[in-house]
């Protein structure tokens, strides 16, 4: 053997990015190599390395190209050269179709459930609403000893609008009113609107599109109030119309002109559809014909816009003077009120955690899918990279460089995803409206897929399909020249690729698991969810709100309006009860208090009529419900739920007991006055039956209810309980009430819906986890297919001599389907543990109380794994088991 | 841009070619310039005048056959065509009609 000489390492490292020709590359590094040998020679080892370096930088200085005539390279002479890689990587697939499509549909399935995920949570979370630097644009919370709140008065907003130096004040209030295009229009849909002052739209940043924001001068606008409507809104409910500024539409009592149309991606807070300004909220609402602008006396929350230069804390300081001298606080007793600014609440900003949340499940889901997308193309091309290692034998002996080679190699798998991007984005486009029903997206959010997604889907195929192209390359890396040319029998103990093929499998084993441990965890969550025992009988209970809004003619109408309701609703036959109630069940809002304590509570906070037990049909366990002189001098008595007395009292009865200070209670304001108090803690009058009226994953039972008093009722809402076998209640029920008042706004809700649709949510997890793990399952199961038609047609000559040597189909039978089981084990076994780790930290609280260790999951999905992976290995190993030895081995 | 006229690496190179017997290539025609130049010349300088005299069609270039001691890797030969040796010799002329010049007495 002799010894070749070499250029020394590092030229060669250098001499690689340097601008030679790769078509001179090769003659270069003769050259070199043969000036360094004669060189070494001639003047010994150190002057040939210095003269070596200085030859390679030289070919930095003078980049001519060797030995072209003409121009260099164009352009044209590259794309032409990829045309050729195209047109080579057409031929191959038409040769195998089944390899091609497999791999399409796993890849567009792959890219397509990416890009609804990635849209979704572009959305909802990255996004935002629109607010311009959200981070100078924090909300100003109120806070004293006792409480941090968003809410504000509005005249105290007003004080801090007028006093502030150092921050624009504004102030918003999200409410819902009917929105129609005519007056006539009778049951319009109830949309969000959003009643802002008039520095709302310069604050947030917002733009439009068409016409103007709203501004300060709306305030003091008379006549038509002026109206700002959403893209979304001006897209799907106003059809795109361009001649939409001036047009006017019906807001709840009013007509109102649409001014202007906010810029596509502005939604804020929580989606609005419409902005008016806080001064129309009269006329909205109000009963009174030509209600005069002006801000009505509600609590609305408060946010800022920090002026340039100004630090965050220097305005806390100033607001927080600005808000110790508000009039009316000194008198209540409350401690001096203080200023807070956050820039992460307020606006309709989701709390951080939730926000996060969201994010790490979706991209937890998103990468998964694209894992084992990009793992599926990858064994894929690997076994068909295998079976072309003669191709590519013959390619480089040919004279192809091996990035000659890897570069028909990603560029056929970028072509694979190109087109599987395309069906994808089809894919996506037709999913995403199918998962924004079941995850019930509000009318608000624009969900279709803007710039920011089309890049992700971009970057996501150039990197799956350059690395699913590089993974046959890197298999195929140190394959010499000869040994594919000289035919199949050559071609053994390859360790390395073995291992990397074990790997793609693992990994897909692994997250096939993983996702459908979460479906089958999710889908018994579900079962779960259904027999939740919510502590009362939602069948034939009703909600009804009646927009009657905070209107300013004083709560006497209001008062009156309840009163005749209440008489007249408990004539209609088939009325069993009639309360009135803060908060409904399972309905649009809830207040909450969170203990003071470790691990905290969540104690759901009511206020309600003494017939609300009775007609949810919860026993009053002991003491008794309120009084009517309770009632109308908001005494500070409360009920507790059963397992609140029983936490805290230890079986100990707590009648004529104070709240503890554990729980928080929210400000209240004083009766007939505006300003805000601080809560007196209540002392128990009764304990009642435990009932699950929020959030139900939660399942939290405790709860304090306390007097619903008349100046609160302009919040409240009617519960109404239907006796069985009655019909047409509900046409009833709103004709009686349009008759008191021909412009309420009655929406009637069942409360069994309700309760449904919050039992629904892990159904909607499970359907989506589950889909994804069937897909996820599939994609496996053809990876797993075609990698083992590959191997085992690799292994026929072994098999031929096994069976020569006397071993029956069944061992090789066995051999095999062990050999390309192992990997999906190991997987399955990495899959089931992080299966447990997610379970306990992402979703646990979706669970319902199922356990994330649940066996039945666990056994289900592997279960289901090994059956489908041993199908998809049983046909090729037993076409390969059943080998005909003598032919094999006389065709080698 | 030196046009279709000779510099001077150039045209060292060219002779260089010339000298060697033409097919012969960049390895030997930097050792050439190299001793006859006395100073150090990088393989890639004489690659881009080797270029720069084929693009100016001073040199034709062929590839060789696969020679055993290159490791089996083809060489790109030179010649110098009939256009690239008029204008060096052209050049020459030149260059002696001055000389002669000076040595008369500066008149040419």
């Amino acid at each position: 053997v002799t010894h070749q000489p070499r250029l020394p390492l590092p030229a060669r490292w250098l001499l690689w990015p340097s601008p030679v020709p790769r078509e001179s590359r090769a003659e270069v590094h003769a050259d070199l190599l043969e000036l360094f040998v004669q060189r070494r020679r001639d003047r010994g080892a150190v002057h040939a390395h210095w003269r070596l370096y200085r030859d390679v930088a030289s070919l930095w200085l003078h980049p001519q190209p060797m030995g072209r005539t003409g121009a260099p390279r164009s352009t044209l002479a590259v794309l032409h050269d990829v045309r050729g890689d195209l047109k080579y990587a057409v031929r191959l697939f038409a040769r195998q179709p089944a390899i091609l499509l497999l791999t399409i549909v796993g890849l567009s399935l792959g890219l397509g459930i990416a890009t609804a995920a990635f849209s979704m949570m572009n959305a909802a979370v990255l996004r935002g609403e629109g607010v311009v630097d959200p981070d100078r644009a924090p909300a100003i919370l109120r806070s004293t000893d006792r409480s941090v709140a968003t809410a504000w008065v509005s005249d105290e907003f007003l004080h801090l609008r007028e006093g502030s130096t150092r921050m624009q004040v504004e102030a918003v209030l999200m409410e819902g009113a009917r929105v129609g295009m005519a007056a006539s229009e009778v049951d319009a849909p109830v949309r969000d609107v959003a009643f802002v002052s008039g520095g709302f739209f310069s604050a947030t940043g917002g733009r439009v599109i068409a016409g103007r924001p709203l501004q300060h001068a709306d305030e003091q606008q008379t006549g038509l109030p002026p109206v700002v409507v959403s893209y979304v809104f001006w897209t799907s409910t106003l059809h795109r119309d361009p001649n939409v500024v001036g047009r006017t539409i019906r807001i709840g009592r009013t007509d109102a002109t649409i001014v202007g149309v906010a810029e596509r991606g502005f939604s804020v807070p929580n989606n609005r559809l419409l902005w008016m300004p806080l001064t129309a909220h009269h006329a909205v609402y109000s009963t009174e014909h030509s209600a005069p602008p002006i801000i009505p006396r509600v609590l609305v929350e408060v946010f800022g816009r920090l002026l340039p230069n100004v630090s965050l804390a220097e305005a806390e300081a100033q607001l927080s003077g600005v808000a110790a001298a508000l009039p009316g606080v000194a008198t209540t007793g409350e401690s001096a009120v203080r200023v807070k600014l956050d820039p992460h609440t307020g606006l309709g900003r989701m709390s951080s955690s939730d926000a996060l949340g969201i994010t790490v499940f979706v991209f937890a889901v998103i990468g998964l899918v694209l894992l084992l997308a990009g793992a599926n193309v990858a064994t894929v091309l690997i076994s068909t990279a295998i079976t072309r290692e003669r191709e590519m034998g013959v390619r480089a002996a040919l004279g192809a460089s091996r990035w000659r080679i890897v570069r028909q190699l990603v560029t056929e798998s970028l072509a694979l995803g190109t087109i599987a991007a395309t069906i994808g984005l089809a894919f996506a486009h037709w999913a995403i409206p199918v998962i924004a029903t079941m995850i019930e997206a509000p009318a608000g959010v624009d969900l279709a897929p803007d710039l920011t997604v089309y890049v992700f889907l971009g970057i996501v195929t150039l990197v799956s399909g350059v690395g699913a192209g590089l993974a046959p390359a890197w298999h195929g890396r140190g394959a010499d020249l000869l040994t594919p040319l000289k035919g199949e029998g050559a071609r053994q103990n390859r360790v390395a690729p073995q291992r990397l093929r074990s790997l793609l499998v693992i990994t897909q084993a692994a997250v096939s698991v993983l996702l459908i441990v979460l479906a089958t965890l999710f889908v018994r969550a579900a079962l779960r969810a259904a027999t939740v025992d919510a502590g009362f009988d939602a069948t034939g209970l009703y909600a009804v709100s009646v927009g009657l809004g905070s209107s300013g003619d004083g709560s006497v109408g209001i008062r009156n309006f309840w009163a005749r309701a209440i008489s007249e609703l408990q004539d209609v036959p088939g009325v069993a009860a009639v309360t009135l109630t803060e908060f409904t069940p399972f309905g649009d809002g809830f207040k909450h208090s969170i203990t003071r304590e470790t691990p905290a509570r969540v104690v759901y906070l009511n206020r309600t009529r003494a017939e609300y037990f009775e007609t949810l049909g919860l026993r009053v366990l002991d003491g008794r419900t309120f009084t009517r002189g309770e009632i109308v001098t908001k005494a500070p008595v409360a009920l507790v739920s059963q397992s609140l007395a029983r936490t805290y009292w230890h079986g100990q009865s707590p009648l004529g007991q104070i709240l503890p200070q554990e729980i928080p209670l929210p400000p209240t304001t004083a009766p007939g006055k505006t300003s805000v108090i601080p809560a007196p803690r209540p002392v128990i009058i009764g304990v009642v039956a435990d009932a699950i009226t929020a959030r139900l994953h939660e399942r939290s039972a405790f709860a304090v209810y306390e007097p619903l008093d008349p100046a609160s009722e302009i919040f409240a809402r009617l519960i109404i309980r239907v006796a069985p076998g009655t019909t047409g209640i509900v046409q009833q029920v709103s004709q009686r009430l349009r008759a008191i008042d021909p412009q309420a706004n009655v929406t009637i809700g069942s409360v069994a819906a309700k309760l449904e649709q919050e039992a629904a949510r892990p159904r909607m997890l499970a359907t989506l986890t589950g889909f994804v793990g069937l897909i996820a399952i599939v994609l496996c199961v053809i990876g797993l297919y075609g990698l083992t038609a590959s191997v085992v047609g690799q292994r026929a000559r072994e098999m031929g001599v096994r069976v020569a040597l006397g071993a029956e189909p069944r061992d090789l039978l066995r051999l095999l389907m062990w050999d390309s089981l192992r990997p999906v084990v190991i997987g399955l076994a990495i899959g089931a543990g992080a299966a447990l780790l997610a379970g306990r930290v992402v979703v646990a609280a979706m669970f319902f109380g199922v356990s994330p260790q649940d066996p039945m999951a666990f056994v289900g999905a592997a279960a289901i794994l090994i059956a489908s992976a041993t199908l998809a290995v049983l046909v090729p190993t037993r076409r390969a088991a059943s080998v005909d030895a003598a032919f094999v081995l006389r065709r080698t | 841009m030196k046009g279709e006229r000779l510099g001077e690496f150039e045209e060292f190179t060219l002779l260089a070619v010339r000298a060697l017997g033409d097919h012969t290539y960049a390895v030997p025609v930097q050792q050439y310039v190299e001793k006859v130049t006395a100073r150090p010349t990088s393989i890639g300088s004489i690659y881009a005048a080797l270029a720069r005299l084929e693009q100016k069609g001073f040199l034709r270039s062929t590839m060789s056959e696969a020679v055993a001691q290159r490791g089996g890797k083809s060489k790109r030969v030179y010649t110098v065509t009939p256009s690239g040796l008029r204008t060096a010799r052209d050049l020459h002329r030149v260059r002696e009609r001055i000389w002669n010049a000076i040595t008369e007495g500066g008149r040419p």
